[in-house]
Formats: structure tokens, sequence, C-alpha cells
């Protein structure tokens, strides 16, 4: 067995590797990502993750629902620290898997994959606690400059296995044994057009982006994430700040963010992008769902949750984006970690013209097939948490 | 702030020991520093009180005097190191750090606001309100406008154009309430209140009931902007903290109930709210409005045109509150009486009272201690033997002493129950608390019950401001999580943020403005509107 095999055993139990082994993995793990494009390239199928912040009992729930690495092909969208209590171990963990497997693993950047933020929101202090001194954080921020800010899902199936000759069928809702409980029609049967055309969809068959926070105003094309010089501790302002921070909202254009940090964006900016881009659908996370995930804007973006009763007391489920393998074949593409090969338009409706106004659309349009797989948080009694902390000394 | 940066080079200079001759302005520091004290001090306390960016050793957490352990060596990695431990406990005047005061009497006569007033940067032509935005500070329970003098100090340096309009609410500071309850004028020299009855009395009529102070915080504005003479008020950025974040949440939630304009759909806001939910009674015929300028004898009195129309419109860009949270504020109500029977009855000087603040970690910033703390404070004796006995503190008290001559009634000082240090009223120390916290427990719960859901659906930017995370309730939490509010932590502070450490929330209150500003805010033009332009998106 292996080194970096027994830290995943010693990591899955929960418990934390030497602070030289961490010091080795992290090496490891720079030198795979420095290769990685901004923009990494994925094929389906893939179990599309969101924010996980620490709470490792419900990772491994998640991958209990999920499957196993490297059975399952997992794109993770950040904020894998801070908050929950195991934040060291959830992340190394991750790291652990990219290392060992790097092409069925994928991370990106969350904004809490920051120097700064980790500070405040217990990252920091997590390692401090368990290993008496900072160097483990260090060489974990070191490795969050090098995570890529993005992923573009290829080869992405338009119809449901499940449901082979029902066309109409997009999304299914899986209960975390597997179980189908819901089923709904595409968006595409009811809807107009709105704005006589100022919003059309995006192209149904293009491929899909994954990105934590959404759109910055100062990127209209992906290929200009793609001109991000990454590997820095995350801004306070410009593009990449924008796709770590900014939320989608029900607004029309852009929008300040209540945050403090990156923008709001309407439908007509989600649409508009995804159309100039050959996109089918954003897929983000950053943004709290009680249901675990939601669709916004006729489903060109959704948001994907993945941290069940976050921070042990929202009451909130998670889930997770599964998008299958194109029967056609287009999964013979070889992954790619840089910008070789990069989305060329989505190959299967890569005859749609870039930016083009008036693109006819097919009658009968959708996006990909997209199973949502709904999970609850693990049972409590297996974690050992620390003691409720007293009452905040308060004056009035 | 000239008087502060001196200070502060001063004591980088010399070492603490010479602080004795720091403030260089005007006032009678009579009470020349004095060794004994600070061996005293030091022997006493066992630690130095610092600014808290020189303490990394013990744990700096907001809750650490609870007892939790937080390991935090470097917690405060990114703080820059700002001052010096400056030993001099002498306080400081409010005109160090305010343009001026104003005393506002209600149009009614019942009650006389008081509040501070830096005046922000005039108007760039005649008839229009003032340029500068205008920071209004609400202080918590038991504090006073002077809680925020430093910060509006450093606030100003990052924005010269800023305003800063710090008030007492009612009940504390200087600010008097002229009837109170049942018509019941109390005008009681010498009163003392010698006898509990008396103080029962008292204690039925205040009401600081959440709206009442929402309507009393609408009414300085009012009052303020015709004592200024300001066309209309300038964009407006409200700070409050603990209770004083509770009331500007109800204001601008009240602003935004009251407003005509569709609701929360925009969560940036619509430029004006015109607050229909103005508490004044409608002015009636010229009430008189005394500004108290700082500089010499510049007593100014204006007549307000009789009966003025509606309140004017409120532009408010966003409301940034310190350190309260529904959830962990109604955990705490149960050990407030706990804390305040530990509080000290009274103290000898206004001095004592600087050091305890500091040496319990009250208040963690020396300098802004020396500020605030001598508003919280009111002599036993009203009248001649304050002026004897407080001549120390006269300076910082000036204003106090001003009013002193019609001051009792309310802020009569009163017995702090169970109060250790104290003793009764009859030989206890003769500085005493300004507001019986105690007697505004029936208000607690009011003040904080449904505020995180208030904060959260208010408009205009939202801020919050706290000295730790595990303050957040869930609602809170899930709230921060769907980017609805901004979120600025500052383990390193405790309950006082921005008297520990007013430069680090002075940056982020200017930081919050500006990106609330929305007359620099220039956004990429919708999609719609490039089609307008028959471009092709």
């Amino acid at each position: 067995m292996s080194d970096i095999d027994r830290a995943i055993e010693q990591l899955r139990a929960c418990r934390p590797i030497p602070e030289h082994e961490v010091r080795e993995l992290c090496h490891k793990a720079r030198e795979l990502l420095v290769e990685e494009g901004n923009v990494v390239t994925v094929n389906a199928p893939v179990m599309i993750c969101g924010d996980i912040h620490g709470q490792f009992h419900d990772l491994m729930e998640l991958f209990r629902v999920g499957g196993d690495v490297p059975d399952t092909n997992y794109l993770f969208m950040g904020d894998f620290v801070d908050r929950g209590f195991y934040s060291l171990e959830t992340f190394l963990l991750l790291l652990c898997l990219k290392v060992r497997y790097p092409d069925r693993m994928t991370l990106i950047r969350g904004n809490h994959e920051s120097r700064q933020i980790t500070t405040v929101y217990g990252f920091y202090d997590e390692c401090l606690r368990k290993y008496g001194s900072a160097n483990v954080w260090r060489y974990c921020c070191d490795v969050f400059d090098y995570l890529a800010l993005g992923a573009i899902v290829l080869g992405a199936s338009n119809t449901l296995p499940s449901a082979p000759n029902r066309d109409d069928v997009e999304v299914e809702v899986h209960s975390s044994d597997g179980r189908i409980i819901s089923r709904f029609l595409g968006p595409s049967e009811s809807q107009g057009r709105i704005n006589g055309g100022a919003g059309s969809l995006g192209d149904p068959a293009g491929a899909i982006l994954c990105v934590h926070g959404g759109l910055s105003p100062l990127i209209d094309k992906v290929d200009k994430i793609r001109l991000i010089d990454r590997k820095q501790e995350v801004p306070h302002e410009g593009a990449m700040c924008d796709l770590l921070w900014s939320d989608p909202d029900e607004i029309d254009g852009w929008g300040l963010s209540p945050r403090g940090a990156g923008f709001l964006f309407g439908a007509d900016i989600v649409k508009q992008f995804n159309r100039k881009n050959n996109l089918s659908l954003i897929a983000r996370a950053h943004q709290l769902v009680m249901e675990g995930f939601k669709e916004m804007f006729d489903a060109s973006i959704v948001t994907v949750w993945s941290a069940p009763n976050y921070c042990y007391r929202c009451g909130n489920v998670a889930a997770m984006l599964e998008l299958q393998e194109d029967a056609g074949g287009l999964g013979v593409l070889a992954r790619s970690n840089g910008d070789v090969n990069r989305s060329d338009g989505g190959l299967a409706g890569g005859s749609a013209s870039w930016g083009q106004s008036d693109v006819s659309l097919p009658t009968k349009k959708k996006g990909p097939g997209r199973i949502y797989h709904v999970f609850q948080a693990a049972p409590q009694d297996s974690r050992g948490m620390p003691a409720k902390k007293p009452v905040a000394d308060y004056f009035l | 702030m000239s008087h502060l940066q001196k200070n502060l080079a001063k004591a980088k200079i010399s070492s603490a020991r010479h602080a004795s001759m720091a403030p260089p302005p005007p006032p009678p520091l009579l009470a020349a520093f004095n060794e004994v004290d600070e061996d005293h001090y030091g022997a006493s306390s066992g630690s130095i009180p610092n600014t808290p960016q020189d303490d990394d050793s013990s744990s700096a957490s907001s809750v650490s005097s609870t007892g939790t352990v937080i390991p935090s060596p470097g917690r405060a990695l990114f703080a820059r190191p700002q001052g010096f431990p400056n030993r001099s406990l002498d306080p400081i005047p409010w005109t160090t750090y305010f343009e001026r005061e104003l005393f506002l009497p209600s149009p009614d006569g019942s009650i006389t606001y008081h509040a501070y007033l830096t005046s922000p940067a005039p108007a760039a032509a005649p008839g229009k309100p003032p340029a500068g935005p205008l920071f209004v500070m609400h202080h918590g329970a038991g504090s006073s406008g002077l809680s925020f003098a430093v910060l509006g100090a450093e606030v100003r340096k990052r924005l010269p154009a800023a305003g800063i309009l710090s008030l007492d609410a009612r009940g504390h500071g200087l600010t008097r309430v002229e009837k109170v309850g049942k018509g019941r004028t109390r005008e009681g020299h010498g009163q003392d209140g010698d006898d509990d009855d008396d103080d029962e009395k008292r204690e039925e009529v205040l009401d600081l009931s959440l709206p009442t102070l929402a309507a009393d915080l609408r009414a300085v504005l009012t009052l303020t902007q015709e004592a200024m003479r300001w066309p209309a008020l300038p964009p407006v950025l409200l700070v409050g903290h603990s209770l004083g974040g509770a009331v500007v949440t109800e204001f601008a939630s009240s602003l935004a109930r009251s407003s005509p304009f569709a609701p929360s759909t925009r969560p940036t806001g619509l430029p004006m709210f015109s607050g229909t939910r103005p508490c004044p009674p409608p002015p009636p015929p010229a009430p008189t409005i005394t500004t108290t300028t700082t500089s010499p004898a510049t007593t100014t009195t204006t007549t307000t045109p009789a009966s003025a129309g509606p309140p004017s419109p409120i532009d408010l860009l966003g409301y940034a509150v310190l350190d309260v949270v529904e959830g962990s504020a109604l955990e705490a109500l149960q050990s407030m009486h706990a804390y305040l029977a530990s509080r000290p009855g009274g103290f000898d000087s206004l001095r004592d009272a600087v050091e305890w603040h500091v040496r319990s970690r009250t208040v963690r910033n020396a300098i802004s201690a020396r500020a605030s703390v001598p508003g919280l404070l009111v002599h036993r004796d009203e009248g001649a033997e304050r002026e004897e006995e407080g001549a120390a503190a006269a300076a910082a008290a000036a204003a106090a002493t001003a009013a002193a001559e019609e001051e009792e009634s309310i802020h009569e000082p009163v017995r702090v129950r169970g109060g250790s240090g104290g003793g009764g009223r009859r030989n206890g120390k003769p500085w005493r608390w300004r507001t019986d916290l105690a007697k505004t427990q029936p208000f607690w719960e009011g003040w904080f019950s449904g505020l995180s859901k208030k904060f959260l659906t208010g408009r205009g930017g939202k801020l919050l401001l706290l000295a730790g995370t595990d303050r957040l309730d869930t609602e809170l939490t899930i709230g921060q999580m769907q980017g609805k509010y901004a979120l600025q932590v500052f383990p390193e502070a405790g309950h006082f943020i921005h008297e520990d450490l007013p430069e680090k929330t002075a940056t982020v209150l200017v930081d919050f403005y500006r990106r609330n500003d929305r007359s620099a805010l220039v956004l990429p033009p919708k999609v719609s509107e490039l089609l307008a332009q028959g471009k092709k998106v």
C-alpha cells in the first residue's frame, strides 16, 4: 500500500495525517494543479458538488450516496473548509483523492479557499488546534492559490436513462437510497421567449460551466477566465473575485452584491452569457439552498449545495448534480487539464455560431438531463462535536 | 483627531510614562498624571491594559471572558499595529473628536435630545444638502454618544467629507426627558432621590421601547437638519452598536415598510425612502434649538419655521450593526443580571472608572475608554459639589456640567442592585452609572426579538460587524450563506468593537459606504438597454 493510499485510509477514518505528510501532499498537489488551466475540462459522466464546509461526516455520506472515488467522477465547486469542525480532514482527504486519482476528481476554488477568510471562519484555528502551529494552514493556503477557477463539462447526455422514451423529462430528483422522488419536465415546453429574444437560452446541447460563485461583468467569454493570473490570494475585486463571490438574483442586469464583494446578476445576463459561449447551463454553489439545489432563469443556472444541516443547525438538505454520459460516444475525448482541447463550443452543438443573435431554436430544446441526488446530514452520534459554546458575554 | 495622532506619536517616542503631558488641546486636566496611580494600576490588575493588538498572548476571542479556549497566537494576523499602550487614564474631552454638540428640544417639549456632530462636507451649491454622507451613530444600552468618538474621528481620517452624528438615547448621556409618563414633570433640584419610593416611581415611566427609540432617532435627524439649516439631509448611513443596532434596524425597516416603492426584489435598494412613520408629533411653532459649538461663545439660537411640512425623506444608503444578533443576545439576557451585579456600583473618580473599563477589558482601547467612559457616569451630587470634586474630569465632563443645573430626574444616579463595589448610596463612591441598566429589563426582550428578520428584510446595504462568528444565530447564518448581507468578524475585539478597534472598524465602514454610494456606482448596462440601442447581444 502506497503512502498516499495509507493517508487516504487514515483520513477516511477522520484522523489527520502528520505534518510532514501534509507538506508532501500539498507539494504534490501543487505540481499537479499548476498544470491545470483556469478552466478545467471535464467529461461526463460527472457528479457535481457544492459547498462542503468542513462537514466531514456529511462528505462521507455524500460519497456513500454518490459512489466512491474512483468509481464516480467528482467535481467539487469549492468551499471545502471553514465553519464545520473537520475542515482539515475534509480538505486533505479531497486533496489526497485528487493526487491519487487526478482524472476522477476535480477541485475548483471557492471564496473560502483564501487566507483572509479562513483566519476568521475557522480553518486557521482548527489547524492551530490540531497541529499546534500554523504550518499546515500555510501549506493548504498555498494549494488554494493553485486551484482552478472553473470547469467545463462536455458530453453530457440530454436524456435520462430511467426515462429513455420520455424525451420531455429533463430533471429527476433521487433520494439518498436511489429512489426517484420526482421528475420534472424541461422548462422549454411552456416557456416563451422572453423580451422578444433578449434572453434566449443558450445552446441546449452545449457545455456546462461550473464555477463557485457566478459571472463577472469583466468576463463575457469563458476564454477570458483563462487569461486570469489565478495563482494568488483571492483579490477584493476584479474578475477573479467576482467568479468566486457573485450571486444570481431576480434583477435586470447587474446589481451590487450585499455580500460586500462580487455582483448580483440577472436572467438576461445569464442567458446572454450562455448563448455567447454555447453553454447549456451554469452550475454554481456559494449560496445555501434549503432544498439542496435550485434552478433559476429557465434552468439556465443552478445552485448546488452539498452541506446538509449547514453549521449543524440550519436544517437544510444537501444535493449533488449528476450529469450522465451522452450515448453518442462523445466521451472518448481525452481529459485535458490544460488549455489544449478546450471548449470548442460544446462539440455536439458546435454548429451554432458564436454569439450570433438570431439562432434558430430547435423546436424541442432541452438542457442536459439532470439528476439531483438529495441527501441528509449523517447521523449525529458518530461525531465528537466540541462542547457547546458558552453564552456570549454581552452588554445590552 | 490630530490630538490622537500626536498622542500616539508621543507614546511611541517616549514610553507611556510621559504620557501625562499628553493631550495638548485645551481643557484643564487638573489631575496630572500620577505615578502612584500607575503603580497601583499594574499591581492591582496584574496585566497591562493595552490596545487589543498588543495582546496576542491571551485568548483574544470575543468570548474569552466566558472561558472558551481558542488558541490565538497570531490571531490578529492581518491586524495593523495600532498605537501604543497609553497609560494615561485621564478623560479626553469630546471636543477632541466632535465639532459641536447639539441640544435639540423636541417640538412638544417633552424631551431635549443631545447629540454630537461633526458636519459633513458642505453643499456644492446653495440650496442643496451637504455633499458628504452623514454617519448616524446609535450607541448601546448603558453607553453614550461618546462611544463613537474615536471611531468618528477615524472615519473622518479616511473619508474627510463624511459627517458624524452621534446621539445620546433617552435615559443616556445628556439627553433629557422633561416630562415622563403621565405628564409628570420632574424637576428635582437637590432631591437626590434618597428614598426608594422615589426611585420606584421613576422606574415606571421611562419608555425605552424600540419604537420609541427609533422615533427618537428620526426626530434627532429632523431636528439636526433644522438646527444646521440643511435644505435636506445628506445621504445617511446608520451605525448602531448593540441596542443601537436594534434601533437602527428598526428604523431602517420602518422606512422600508412605509415606503411606497416596490419591495425587496431589489436588495440594492432604491434611492429615496420617505419615512412616513416619523414619530415626532407635528412641530408646533418655533421650538428653540440651541447649538453649542466648540468655538468659543458661538451659541446660536435658531427658530424653525412654524410647523414645517412632513419630515424630509431620508436617503438611506445602508445600515451597519455592531455586535448584536437576536439569537445570542436573547440567550445572553439570562446572565445579564449577574453581569450587572458584578460591575462596581460606583467609582471614586472618572479616572478610576476609565481604569476599571480598561482593566476589565470591557473597553480594550485605553484612548477610546478615556473618551467614552466619562459620559457613562454622573456625580452623586449635582451642581456645585460636582464642580469641585470633578475638577479632574472637568474637561471631559464639561458638557455634563453645562447641563448639570437642569440635570436631574431620569439620569439621576441610581443604585445598581447587588453592586458589589458600591455599598449604599450615602457612603458609596461619588461617581455612579448614569443609566441603571437593571431597570431597563422590561424592554430587553422587545429590543432583540425579531431583530434578525428585520435586519434581513430592511432595504439598503447591510453590514454586520461581529466580535466572533459564533454569535450568529440560525437565521443570520442562513442569510449570510445566501449572501443577503456583508459580514465582518473581528475576533480580537470585545463587545465594544468600535472602541476596541476604531481603525479597522472605520476602514470597514468607509468601504461599506463607498460600495453603497449610489452617486459613484456605475454598473454595466442591462441587456435590454443594449437591445434598445440596437446593439447585438
